[in-house]
This record gives C-alpha cells, sequence and structure tokens, in this order.
C-alpha cells in the first residue's frame, strides 16, 4: 500500500492553502467462485486522496489517485476552482481540531501480507470443503489505510485488515449459507464456512408454502445484522433525526424497543473492525443508541451537531468526503447478546413458527416508520413445538423493524460479526455485531422462489 | 511517453508473453463532477477524476484479473504478470478449458455526441442551476429541499489479443430535485424526474437544461405537501397503471437482471442472485402478454448503456429480449454466448478500470404501445395510478417483487381521483407481465437513466437506461402493510 499519510500531505502541501486531505489506500483480493470454481478473482491496488480547499467562508473537494507531483498540481487546481464557484457558507464552522484519535486494533500483518496465491488457496478450501455440493462465494482479504491531515494540524492514520470467507451452497433444490469476517485471517475458516453453508442447504430440500401472515420467528445473526443496517441509515444517524425521518424523532428517552434490546455503535470494539477516527479525522466514540429498549441517541458528526445546536457535538461518524450527503451513520453497529446459549434455545422459545437464516434485497418502504421489505433466503423453516421442522419457500416479508423489536423473548448470548461490506468503491472495513434474536412478530406478505439456483 | 493504446498493448503482449492463452488490457480515465444543494446551501462541490488499467487474462482455462493506477510501462507490465499469477492460482491446474465467442477484431473509434460539453459549464453555473431550483422548492412543512447535477466522462481503450483495438469517449451528465415534508409524524418525498440521483443521459448540457428542473420545482412541493394529509393506498386486488419512471424499474429489475445470462448460470448466486429462467427456455417461455416486447438496444442515442464497443469488444447491435410475450433473447459475454451457442455477446461493461466486466444491461426498453397515459386510464373504471419509485425488492430468481412508490391515485371512471401516499404493489414476474394489457404510445415514451445498478463481487455500479412509456397491468394486488 502506498503510504496513505504521504499522499495525504503531499496533496495537502500542493496546495498550500487552508485545507484538509483525506487519502484511502486498497491492496486487496478477492477470489469469487461460482460452480466450485473461481471465476472471477479480482486483485485491487489503489490510493485515492481527496483534498478541501478553504478560502474563506467557501470551500471545494477534488479527488485523484494520480500520486505524482503534476497529479497533486492538478488536484489542487481543481479543488481551488471547485471552493471558488461555491457560494459563501454563513455557517460554515472552520476545519475541524480533533484531539488525537484513540488507540485501536484492527491490523493483523499476516493478513496483510496475504498474496494472490493465499486467496486463491483459501477460495480452494472452501471449495474442497464443501464435497460435492456446488459452492458460490467468496475469500477476500485486504489492506486499507485511512489518513486526515489538516492545515489545523490534524494528522491521523490507521491501518486496517480484514478478510471474509462467503459461501452459498446449492443445487438446483437446496441453498444454504454462511459467512465469516475478521480483521486477522486466523478468525476465518473458509472450510467451516463452507460446511455449515452445506449443512444448511441439506435441510432445505423440499420446501413448502406458508401462509401469509405474522409469525414469531427466529433471526439468525446475518439476518439480524441486514436488517438492522437497514434501520440504522434513517433511525440512528443524526440527519435522520434533523430531517424528522427516522425512527428516532421524538422518541429520545422513551422506551421504543424490549427492555432485552441494548444497541450501541462502537468502533472500538476489537471483536468488530476497529476505527480510531472518522473522515474528518475526529475520534470515534462508543454512542449508545438503544439501553435496555430506551432510545438514547444518534451518531453525529460536526455538521449535523452544528445544526442541531444545543448539546449536540461530533461522535466521530463524518462520512467519506463524496458521501457527506448522507451525513452520519453508525458504522459498527453491536447488538448486546441475551441469555440464550444457543439458536437452539431461542428457537424452543419460539415455540410455533419461522426460522430465517439470511435476507436479501432489502428496501426501506417508510423510513418513519421503520418499515422494511426483503426477502428470506438460503435456509427458510418452519418452528414447530419449539424446535426447526419443515424447510419454507423463500419468503417474503414486510416489517416494522420497531415492532419486531417490541417483543423480543430472547437473544443468544455469543454474538457474531456480520460483514457490512459490498465491497464497492475503495475498501473500507465495516461490520456489525449481533446475537440471534427471537421476535414476537414477523410479518409475512408473500411466496417466493424456492431454495436452490 | 507511451500512448494509452501503446501501454494496453504492452499489458497484452505481457500477459501472452507470460503464457496467457487469451488477455485483454483496458485503460480507463474519467473525469466526474457532482454537486448538489440543500435547503439553500452547498451540499457538495466535488470534481473527481480516477485513471487505471486493468488487465483480465484467461490462464489453462482459469480467469485472473489485475489492476493498476499507474499507466506507465511498469504498472501495466505489473498488471499483467499479477493478474496472470492470479488466474493461475485460481485454476490450480485443474480448470475446465472456456471457449469465447468469435468476435471480428476492430479498430475504431467513437466518442458521444454533444451540444455542449457538461464540462464546459462552469461549477459556478452548476451550483446556481441547483441553487435556482432548490429555491423554487417551497411549502410550509418542507423539512429538506435538494437539487443535484452531475457529469461525467470516460476515456477509454481497449485492446486484445484478438486484435481488438479501440477507444471511446462517453460522455454522460444529469440532475434531478427532491423533497421531502414532515407534520405530526408523517414523513413524505417527491423527486423529479426520478427518485435516487434524478435522471441522467450520455450526451451534453442540453440535457440537464430540458429537464427543467426549476420549472417543476413548485409542482413537486406541492405534492409532498398534499401528500401528508392523503389517504393511505387501501390493500386490495385492482387494476394498475405506472408511470414511464416505475416501468422502467419494473423492466430493469424482473426483465434485465433475470434474462442476465451469467445470472442464469449461477455465477452471481453469491450476491444479487440466480433466474427463475433456464438456458433453454429461450424461445419457449411466456414471459408475459402480447403487448410486452423487450428490446436490448446498445445503439440508443443517450443510453447510458450506449458504447460502439462492449469491454470485450463486440460491437454494439440492437437485440429483441421478449417478443409479443415471448422470452427470445439473453444479455451475454463472449463466454456465456458460446456456452449457450447463440450470439457472440456484447453486453459485458465494467464500472471502472478497477473492475472485471460482467454481463450488465446496455439499454433495455419496453416497447411503446398505443395512446397517451389518460388513454390508459380512461379504460379503467376502479383502479390506481403509481408514479415515482420509492422502494424496490425482489428476491434472488426475480420472481417475486415489492416495489413502491412516492405518490399515487385513485382512478374512478377513467380520471384520476383523490391522492394515495404509501403505495405499494407486489406480484411473481411471469404472472404479472401476463396481465399487462396496454403500453402507451412513441409520444409518451421516455429515456430513464440509472446510476446505481449493483452486482458483483468486488460490487460493481452500472449506468443503464430505460426506454418506457406507461403501462396498465389487471389484477395487482396494491396496498403491502407492515
Amino acid at each position: 500500500v502506498t503510504r496513505a499519510l504521504e499522499v495525504a500531505r503531499a496533496a495537502l502541501a500542493a496546495s498550500g492553502e487552508d485545507g484538509e486531505a483525506v487519502a484511502l489506500a486498497e491492496r486487496s483480493g478477492l477470489a469469487r467462485f461460482a460452480g466450485s470454481e473461481v471465476h472471477q478473482p479480482t486483485l485491487i491496488d489503489n490510493v485515492v486522496v481527496t483534498l478541501r480547499v478553504v478560502r474563506g467562508r467557501r470551500s471545494g473537494v477534488a479527488t485523484t489517485n494520480r500520486t505524482d507531483d503534476d497529479g497533486f498540481a492538478d488536484l489542487a487546481r481543481r479543488a481551488g476552482e471547485a471552493a471558488d464557484s461555491a457560494p459563501e457558507d454563513p455557517d460554515f464552522q472552520g476545519l475541524a481540531t480533533p484531539p488525537g484519535p484513540p488507540p485501536v486494533e484492527g491490523y493483523d500483518e499476516a493478513t496483510a501480507r496475504l498474496e494472490p496465491d493465499d486467496q486463491a488457496r483459501l477460495a480452494s478450501a472452501a471449495i474442497a470443503a464443501a464435497g460435492e455440493l456446488p459452492v458460490y462465494g467468496f475469500f477476500t482479504s485486504g489492506e486499507s489505510e485511512l489518513a486526515v491531515v489538516s492545515s489545523t494540524g490534524v494528522s491521523a492514520e490507521q491501518r486496517m485488515t480484514d478478510a471474509m470467507a462467503l459461501v452459498v451452497a446449492a443445487d438446483t433444490d437446496r441453498s444454504g449459507y454462511a459467512e465469516q469476517t475478521a480483521w486477522r485471517v486466523d478468525g476465518v475458516d473458509p472450510e467451516a464456512v463452507a460446511r455449515e453453508a452445506v449443512v444448511k442447504a441439506g435441510r432445505t430440500n423440499g420446501a413448502g408454502d406458508l401462509r401469509p401472515g405474522r409469525y414469531r420467528a427466529v433471526l439468525e445473526p446475518y439476518a439480524f445484522a441486514e436488517l438492522l443496517e437497514n434501520f440504522a441509515n434513517d433511525s440512528f444517524g443524526a440527519q435522520g433525526l434533523l430531517e424528522e425521518r427516522g425512527f428516532l424523532g421524538g422518541r429520545i428517552g422513551e422506551l421504543v424497543f424490549d427492555p432485552r434490546v441494548t444497541i450501541v455503535d462502537d468502533s472500538l470494539d476489537p471483536r468488530g473492525l476497529p476505527k480510531a477516527f472518522d473522515f474528518e479525522g475526529m475520534p470515534k466514540q462508543r454512542v449508545t443508541l438503544i439501553e435496555e429498549g430506551v432510545a438514547r441517541g444518534v451518531v453525529w458528526d460536526r455538521a449535523t451537531a452544528a445544526r442541531a445546536g444545543g448539546n449536540a457535538d461530533s461522535t466521530g461518524h463524518a462520512p467519506p468526503p463524496g458521501e457527506r450527503d448522507a451525513g452520519p451513520l453508525p458504522g459498527a453497529l453491536s447488538v448486546a447478546g441475551g441469555e440464550a446459549e444457543s439458536v437452539d434455545e431461542l428457537v424452543e422459545l419460539v415455540g410455533d413458527g419461522i426460522y430465517v437464516t439470511r435476507l436479501h434485497y432489502l428496501s426501506v418502504a417508510q423510513p418513519r416508520e421503520g418499515v422494511i421489505t426483503g426477502m428470506t433466503r438460503d435456509g427458510t423453516f418452519r418452528i414447530c413445538d419449539g424446535k426447526i421442522a419443515e424447510p419454507l419457500m423463500n419468503l417474503r416479508f414486510t416489517v416494522a423493524v420497531p415492532e419486531l423489536l417490541k417483543e423480543v423473548p430472547g437473544l443468544t448470548r455469543d454474538v457474531s460479526l456480520v460483514n457490512a461490506n459490498d465491497f464497492y468503491g475503495e475498501r473500507y472495513p465495516r461490520g456489525t455485531l449481533v446475537p440471534a434474536i427471537a421476535t414476537a412478530t414477523f410479518n409475512i406478505t408473500g411466496v417466493g422462489s424456492a431454495p436452490g439456483i | 511517453v507511451p500512448s494509452v493504446r501503446d501501454l494496453c498493448r504492452a499489458a497484452v503482449d505481457t500477459a501472452v508473453g507470460a503464457g496467457a492463452e487469451y488477455a485483454d488490457a483496458r485503460a480507463v480515465l474519467r473525469r466526474s463532477q457532482s454537486v448538489a444543494t440543500k435547503n439553500g446551501r452547498v451540499d457538495a462541490l466535488i470534481d473527481s477524476e480516477s485513471e487505471g488499467i486493468g488487465v483480465r487474462v484467461l490462464v489453462g482455462g482459469a480467469w485472473g484479473f489485475a489492476c493498476d493506477r499507474r499507466l506507465s510501462a511498469d504498472g501495466v507490465r505489473d498488471a499483467a504478470l499479477r493478474a496472470w499469477m492470479f488466474a493461475r492460482a485460481a485454476g490450480g491446474g485443474n480448470a475446465r478449458a472456456r471457449t469465447l465467442a468469435p468476435v471480428e477484431p476492430h479498430t475504431a473509434s467513437y466518442r458521444t455526441p454533444v451540444e455542449r460539453d457538461p464540462f464546459a459549464v462552469s461549477l459556478a453555473e452548476k451550483v446556481e442551476h441547483c441553487l435556482r431550483a432548490d429555491e423554487a422548492l417551497q411549502g410550509p412543512h418542507l423539512v429538506v429541499r435538494q437539487a443535484m447535477v452531475r457529469a461525467q466522462r470516460e476515456h477509454k481503450v481497449l485492446v486484445s489479443s484478438d486484435g481488438t483495438d479501440v477507444e471511446q469517449e462517453l460522455t454522460e451528465c444529469g440532475g434531478g430535485i427532491d423533497c421531502a415534508a414532515a407534520r405530526d409524524g408523517v414523513f413524505q418525498t417527491r423527486s423529479y424526474p426520478s427518485a435516487h440521483v434524478g435522471s441522467s443521459c450520455q450526451g451534453g448540457w442540453e440535457y440537464v437544461d430540458g429537464l427543467g428542473l426549476e420549472q417543476e420545482a413548485p409542482r413537486v412541493a406541492e405534492e409532498v405537501e398534499a401528500l401528508l394529509t392523503a389517504k393511505v393506498c387501501p390493500s386490495m386486488v385492482t387494476t394498475v397503471v405506472l408511470d414511464g419512471d416505475q416501468v422502467a424499474l419494473q423492466v430493469h429489475e424482473s426483465v434485465g437482471h433475470p434474462t442476465e445470462l451469467d445470472r442464469i448460470y449461477g455465477t452471481e448466486a453469491s450476491y444479487a442472485g440466480t433466474s427463475f429462467l433456464k438456458a433453454d427456455d429461450l424461445g419457449s417461455l411466456r414471459y408475459g402478454s402480447e403487448h410486452m416486447n423487450i428490446t436490448a438496444d446498445p445503439t440508443t442515442p443517450g443510453g447510458l448503456g450506449t458504447f460502439a464497443f462492449d469491454d470485450e469488444g463486440v460491437p454494439a447491435a440492437r437485440q429483441p429480449v421478449v417478443e409479443g410475450g415471448l422470452l427470445t433473447g439473453f444479455l451475454t459475454s463472449r463466454e456465456t454466448a458460446a456456452r449457450i451457442g447463440a450470439g457472440n455477446g456484447g453486453s459485458m461493461r465494467a464500472e471502472a478500470w478497477h473492475r472485471m466486466p460482467l454481463v450488465r444491461m446496455t439499454n433495455l426498453h419496453i416497447e411503446p404501445g398505443e395512446g397517451t397515459l389518460d388513454d390508459l386510464l380512461a379504460d379503467v373504471s376502479d383502479g390506481i395510478y403509481m408514479e415515482t419509485n420509492k422502494s424496490w425488492s425482489i428476491d434472488d430468481k426475480r420472481l417475486n417483487f415489492q416495489f413502491g412508490t412516492q405518490i399515487a391515485w385513485e382512478i374512478r371512471d377513467g380520471t384520476r381521483g383523490r391522492m394515495l401516499r404509501d403505495a405499494t404493489y407486489t406480484g411473481i414476474t411471469p404472472q404479472f407481465w401476463g396481465k399487462l394489457d396496454a403500453v402507451a404510445g412513441r409520444d409518451a415514451w421516455r429515456l430513464y437513466g440509472l446510476t446505481n445498478c449493483g452486482k458483483g463481487q468486488p460490487g460493481q455500479s452500472a449506468h443503464v437506461s430505460h426506454g418506457a412509456a406507461p403501462a396498465r397491468f389487471r389484477e395487482v394486488q396494491v396496498g403491502v402493510k407492515a
């Protein structure tokens, strides 16, 4: 990886003006397989630097991946032109002057050293472990580096690693899913991921229908994490709160979920994919969003905190410069585990209902109400008499997340890290730590295809 | 200094010299500008560029891809050798032989025709354009007023070991407005011309000027205010008329993706999903009613999927996908076309220099029928008219879908009645298209340009256009409740 800090400093120096430079570097490999053969192996090596030039109360942004003198000079010129094109912002609050970032883990030398041969070998290990059942998925590992420097003295850098194995085991009549993510490659076992997917697939043959309606349900961590991430985009960020789009608007301090539910955003947690600072260099903070069912707050960046006034302050959640329109969002959601020793115990608690492994293609239908629709996939089952029973077709659900979390019979004690990154754009590892959850209400509104490909 | 073309040739020569049986090198230089305002202030003002080379190789039957941002002799050699190394490791000596459909090599160049170069329009003018539209969005309960414009130019060179040597310069731009209103716990949004960052096309700034963002803003704001007190869409089975924007997304999700042949063969199973279609359904599967005619056309002027050659060097060609309701075509690559034994590909595109080409929609149109929107409504005694997409979801085989629109109206005795909010409809793809009984005519047909079509691992976002007109569907379930 080209040192992101050097790139950011060179970009800022090229402008010679007030401003801020953010560099994000990536060196990664992803060995994607389908039908048990690697078919799309991709190696990426890139660094993108974003320069924000500030001229009085005007500012403009430019980006490049050219890191020679000409590239930096051109970057400074374009950012300057952008600044000159902007009207004065009377509320411009100046550049950040943060304290130093906290120490975090999240970098593993062995993971950073993985080469294409290793990535292909680890993908092949998953394929081999699956045996006769065809598998579809990937192994990937990467090293990323984020640096933020500014004319106000910010100079922050963090090196990160991540590794992930994902497997869909499927033939025409059955399919199962599993994944593992960690910042240490030692924390990812592609063979175990493949075996979990194969075992799950083996139980989905002969899927039956289900009448739409409200069911008690158990959601595995894969399903719960994705649902929560989609809900969080509107409801756990300051912009959604200020724009009256999120569910938490007007409800801070109220009991909104089951008291068993506690949700934080914690980038400092070494069980996740740790981050020390945000894209303005502000230190990451652990933010309590829901405490024993009571709404406590949302995540902030400097811009939204200034807009809100009062006691609001940055929690270290400024998004990348090109994504500022989305506002600050949680990037390390973490749900406290419960008391159940296993998913089987949750199934017992549910008694009669449905069991959901993972979800597919979620969409927020009504943000204020937290209504989300999507499909179940790769392992949906009936729960009868406290046990997982016959497999089901993939089901369409339309749920109000607040209703789903209103009555929670239980959560597993163990939590799992579920990847929240589909590797669009530049690599920046994100994940969600969640237990499996039992809910009293999961609204099925339709039936889709059978498991299998 | 070697030219970009020379560098691509050097990359291909390096890969072939190392033992690749096939190689292509694609150098891309992209410049883009994005301006957005929110509530009267500049929210984004970004001028971006990115460049590099991606090298794809076939070694012993296994693919490999690597890239380098350095457009230099060292950079392209490193990319070629790393791609070769990854392919060799990926195949492990056991890969099956692959056949690519033959393509006649071309040496050619192509450039998007533009009247007014979007990059000749100053950033200051772009800011002013947004601020005027933003200011024109007014209403007592508006909590968000947004306007955005964008421009992109991509200069790319593709050289392959089959003799392809093509250079293309694709220019696109677009814009849109959004607003949101809130009152008494009700939150509603309204957008123009489409939700999700407006609409774009390949062409010059004349497209953005022609959108009339400032002129449309008062209507958009008025509608979002009215939505706050509108009745919620009831739950029932009824006749639905969709505006062109929503028809475009319906085509995208329930025809475009399922007809991608790589999905049918399972290569997207781990992410975007597969398809309810099978390769041998071609020519025999009834997709919809006789009113359903779908065409893939990368030659459409202004389409975001318009090019002279795809990223495998296959010349652009118009191709029917559904004719009179019968499935007659797939979207293919050279590899999948060879596997099915039909055509030679032509739908391969990569998001950027650092991504591998995938089978992507180009411009996928529903062909126009006859009449106007009012003519479609006139033949509905009781139904719902829905406009502008708000939410979208479809299963991994592209069968069960559920869409929501920003706004809807009752249809009573052939005319629009009361406004409805939170409108949704759901269905199963071939059953739904089987209930299509009218598509409006050429005068109501528009090109809708999407910039957020996701696929692949690592993820790629494609730019795709759909020509569509309002369409009418009978016996549709609407009003799905949480």
